[in-house]
């Protein structure tokens, strides 16, 4: 499903938001007097991680399309399956107008009768 | 499965620029941070005085960070355009959000129809009341002509029990006397209607 791809492209996207932010953990470590070697190496194992992650997931996305794509445009629409709905939400739309008036109509005519018998 | 297609000139350029930024984008930001840890690393023996050593390799991992930020600018406007080009040129995924969508929309339709034949069955049963009720009352003014759709459905009924059963020649004579004694006086066809159907009736 194509909600896949795109939602696993989001992941990347985040992924080199990830990049950066480990880069930077790790120049401000460095910067320290004292530096965690700890951190450190947690923070290089996550940068290296997801740089890896990233390249090997954009490039599985662009093998992918070289694959499917043609040059021709899509064709596809749904245009006719959505003027049919909207024919038949129009039918009851209509149907639901004319009760509407028929309902009125029985209420004035059964309020006619209720003023003649008042002003007899 | 996969077979070499001959992709357009200009779909195969494309995705090889795509390729090609993908790759000088993920170096770039690896030999940047290689550099920046590099010259992080201090040296006793400098060419030039400390303060200008500090100075030169401050300016330089300035330099590498904003390549790197800018590497990774650019990996996520790639990022953007691979969306793009997915969404305009991925023809299976395309396929398959068109005929989801047409599936629901014709869902919904024959849902709507459902319940439009169904009130339609409902309120014929009422109208058949309402005119029954109209059309034998003293305010009708309809004319002989047109029926009502009370005695189109008796006359319906009295031509598919004629078929059936011979029994009912007495209630087509009593229906036949109910029709013709409806122009004479309207509000006794009423009672004689029901009277005569509901014991004619199989």
């Amino acid at each position: 499903m194509a909600n896949e791809r795109l939602r696993s492209l989001e992941d990347v996207e985040k992924e080199i938001a990830t990049v950066l932010q480990c880069a930077g953990n790790i120049v401000l470590e460095l910067s320290k007097d004292k530096q965690n070697a700890s951190f450190l190496d947690r923070q290089l194992v996550q940068f290296q991680s997801s740089v890896n992650r990233v390249e090997s997931e954009l490039s599985s996305q662009i093998r992918y399309l070289t694959q499917v794509a043609t040059g021709q445009p899509h064709e596809g629409s749904t245009y006719s399956a959505r003027k049919d709905c909207q024919m038949a939400l129009n039918r009851a739309e209509y149907a639901k107008v004319k009760l509407g008036d028929l309902g009125r109509t029985c209420e004035v005519m059964l309020e006619q009768p209720q003023h003649q018998q008042q002003q007899i | 499965m996969a077979t070499q297609r001959v992709l357009p000139q200009s779909k195969e350029s494309l995705l090889q620029n795509y390729n090609k930024r993908l790759k000088d984008d993920i170096k770039s930001i690896m030999d940047n941070f290689t550099e920046i840890i590099k010259t992080a690393k201090i040296e006793d023996e400098t060419q030039v005085s400390r303060a200008t050593q500090a100075e030169q390799d401050h300016y330089e991992m300035h330099v590498r960070a904003a390549n790197i930020v800018r590497a990774g600018e650019s990996l996520m406007k790639l990022v953007s355009d691979l969306k793009q080009f997915l969404i305009l040129n991925d023809f299976p995924s395309v396929n398959d959000a068109i005929s989801l969508q047409n599936q629901q929309l014709r869902s919904l339709q024959d849902e709507c129809d459902k319940k439009l034949t169904s009130l339609r069955d409902e309120i014929a049963v009422d109208l058949y009341e309402l005119e029954e009720e109209y059309y034998s009352s003293s305010y009708s003014q309809w004319d002989t002509t047109d029926l009502p759709l009370c005695e189109a459905f008796r006359r319906r009924d009295s031509w598919a029990s004629s078929d059936s059963s011979c029994s009912s020649t007495q209630g087509d004579q009593e229906y036949m006397d109910g029709a013709i004694t409806q122009e004479v006086n309207p509000t006794q066809h009423h009672l004689n209607g029901h009277g005569t159907t509901s014991g004619d009736k199989p």
